[in-house]
């Protein structure tokens, strides 16, 4: 058997890294994705009494910071069982909407975006985000990284502190928003609204009637029929900061429901002998391996999962979008795993426009934004749709709430078959029996866990080493034979 | 001429928290037109923390196959020829952060200097650095000071070119 390694972490050698298993036909058996995992979190939390544990998670993920901060802040309600006032819930939204589109907007143009706009068979030179900004134009990128600012500068008058918010107690938030804050962000919050619909139209334009793209996005490769997991509230809306935990099968039917704290009753975790990695599936259903199709015991958990696992979103635009995208790509559920990153831009203007609801609310400046917990603490769960999944923070206290035990499923943890299995058809339609590995291999590998928006290392900078992306295809005897990088 | 001293990196996370540790030993030495500063950030981020300045020095942790921990490397954006957005992967790189920075005609620093100091363990989760890093800290940060200063001193960096085991 031949084994073709991708390497597309450059911080961390060896580590990251993709392995295509070749059988002695030369056909693609088997693909996985190891991902660096940090190690000794619940040693490290250990001991920590747990108002504390809120501030400590965003140090652990430069990346999403504020799914961890509101996770975590969550689960210290429920370890202490108390019930925030409704103004602190507004507020923790109203902030971590705008995570969620500084997030995603990152995500879409400097990562995704080259793709289309520039063309997957655009010369590797020009497919990223400088030939974007001279395809697309200075101003238009000056704009991005405006707006981009400005929901940072949101985080930061709601909460204090974007990257590292230290604002979530038990019971609430440390301050209450102030009238000269909230104008200022009603401002901007408009503002918001505006950029992801000309984010919305810029796809449209670009990919949407390209039908290059289209039929890229269409196609059976970039296709995966699992069950999809994602928040929803009473009425079945999306939701990213509240509510139960739907999932629904291939067709679309709900086939779980569950709050918080019953999660350990429907999902678990699945480990392979030659991975460190956890594959979380559908406890009712057992694990039944790296299959997809109706009855799979694999979930996916993103922005297009989310929207498949729901009816709907819960402000008007983003519902407009919604029935459109849905009615473009034939329906609900979509398997075609490219529309992830529509889905993404649909999930901005739902942001953004919940986001304004937030700040028009008259309360949203009460200054009655904590309840002293007075029970004595135990354990909680709390659960938030992180922009690449579903984040669960779970944690065990004793009588003085000193943390003493901790378990984290986190956004791309969810995703783990799923990105396998993705990487695996993308091999097997370019390496072809004998073994020849086409030149498209590493992007087309690129765009299939691009789409994830896959948190790889919770480390946060990324100082670069050696070969961002490297294949090496491997004989039985475990002798390379040829190697291409980049 | 305006500089940028800024420590990368997590103090949550052994080795990682090295890059900041030498900032903070260099935070107050300077005189008023170095800036020191301290961030857990990478791309788009990293562009708008060095616009405005002439010169930056950037430190951070890295990890080279087959290095000892505690080997101090200097880096050029020149010797991080890779990948233009595969180093972080929900970000861009430094390489492409300067010259997106410079695209879009922000005031980006005319000289760049990494210096990156070889991590032993950067994964587990844990305050502080371990011995072999802790050691280079104080010297490190003596280097990063002459070289403002444009003072002769003792360099107990290496250029990545010089590197024993060869390409990167």
């Amino acid at each position: 058997m031949k084994r073709v390694d991708i390497d597309p972490i450059t911080r961390l050698e060896g580590h990251g890294k993709i392995s295509i298993f070749i059988n002695d036909e030369g056909s693609v058996e088997n693909a996985y994705l190891q991902i660096p995992e940090l190690r000794g979190f619940e040693k490290f939390v250990e001991g920590v009494p747990i108002e504390e544990v809120s501030r400590i998670v965003p140090r652990i993920c430069g990346v999403c910071p504020a799914a961890h901060h509101m996770a975590a802040g969550k689960a210290a309600d429920a370890v202490y069982n108390v019930d925030i006032p409704p103004v602190a819930k507004k507020l923790r939204e109203l902030y971590y909407m705008a995570h969620f589109i500084h997030s995603h907007a990152a995500h879409f143009y400097a990562l995704a975006a080259p793709d289309f706009v520039l063309g997957p068979d655009a010369p590797k030179a020009q497919r990223n985000v400088l030939g974007l900004i001279d395809k697309v134009g200075l101003e238009i990128g000056r704009e991005v990284l405006r707006q981009r600012a400005i929901s940072q500068d949101i985080q930061i008058l709601v909460g204090g502190r974007a990257t590292h918010p230290v604002w979530n107690i038990p019971g609430g938030v440390t301050r209450a928003l102030s009238v000269e804050s909230r104008d200022k962000v009603k401002g901007w919050a408009a503002e918001q609204v505006q950029f992801a619909e000309f984010s919305l139209k810029l796809f449209n334009d670009v990919v949407l009637s390209n039908k290059k793209y289209l039929d890229l996005i269409m196609g059976d490769v970039f296709e995966q029929v699992t069950n999809y997991m994602g928040l929803v509230d009473e009425n079945n809306r999306v939701n990213f900061y509240q509510g139960q935990v739907r999932v629904v099968d291939t067709t679309g039917q709900e086939i779980i429901r569950y709050s918080e704290s019953q999660y350990l009753d429907h999902v678990a975790e699945h480990v392979e002998p030659y991975s460190y990695l956890k594959y979380p599936y559908l406890k009712e259903r057992g694990w039944n391996g790296f299959v997809e199709g109706q009855g799979t015991s694999l979930y996916q958990a993103n922005p297009l999962p989310r929207l498949n696992a729901a009816d709907g979103m819960a402000t008007p635009k983003a519902q407009a979008e919604y029935e459109k995208m849905f009615e473009t790509v034939g329906g609900k559920p979509c398997h075609k795993l490219l529309v992830n990153h529509w889905a993404r831009l649909v999930e901005v203007l739902y942001a953004a426009e919940r986001m304004e609801e937030l700040i028009n609310d008259e309360e949203i400046t009460d200054p009655h934004v904590r309840v002293i917990p007075s029970t004595t603490p135990r354990e909680g769960v709390g659960i938030v749709e992180a922009p690449r999944g579903t984040l669960t923070h779970h944690y065990w206290t004793d009588e003085n709430g000193i943390v003493t035990k901790a378990n984290l499923i986190v956004g791309t943890t969810n995703n783990n078959a799923s990105i396998s299995m993705a990487i695996k058809k993308v091999a097997q339609n370019l390496i072809k029996p004998g073994g020849e590995v086409s030149d498209g291999l590493l992007n087309t590998v690129e765009m299939a866990f691009r789409l994830y928006d896959p948190c790889f290392s919770c480390a946060t900078h990324s100082l670069p080493g050696q070969m961002p992306l490297t294949v090496e295809i491997k004989n039985t005897a475990g002798e390379t034979l040829n190697r291409i990088s980049r | 001429m305006k500089t940028i001293i800024l420590g990368l990196g997590n103090t949550v996370l052994g080795d990682d928290g090295v890059g900041v540790y030498v900032a903070r030993l260099l935070r107050g030495c300077m005189d008023e037109t170095v800036a020191v500063r301290e961030a857990e950030l990478a791309g788009l981020d990293l562009m708008e923390m060095l616009n405005g300045y002439d010169r930056a020095v950037i430190i951070d942790a890295i990890l080279l196959e087959g290095e000892d921990p505690g080997t101090v490397f200097r880096l050029r954006p020149d010797d991080m020829k890779i990948s233009p957005r595969l180093a972080s992967c929900h970000d861009i790189d430094l390489v492409t952060a300067l010259a997106l920075g410079k695209r879009l005609r922000f005031h980006m620093p005319r000289e760049v200097v990494v210096y990156a100091v070889q991590g032993e363990d950067v994964l587990t989760l844990r305050e502080g650095c371990l011995p072999a890093v802790e050691r280079v800290m104080a010297p490190l940060a003596e280097e990063i000071a002459g070289f403002l200063r444009g003072v002769p001193c003792e360099r107990i960096s290496i250029d990545l070119a010089e590197r024993k085991s060869g390409s990167a």
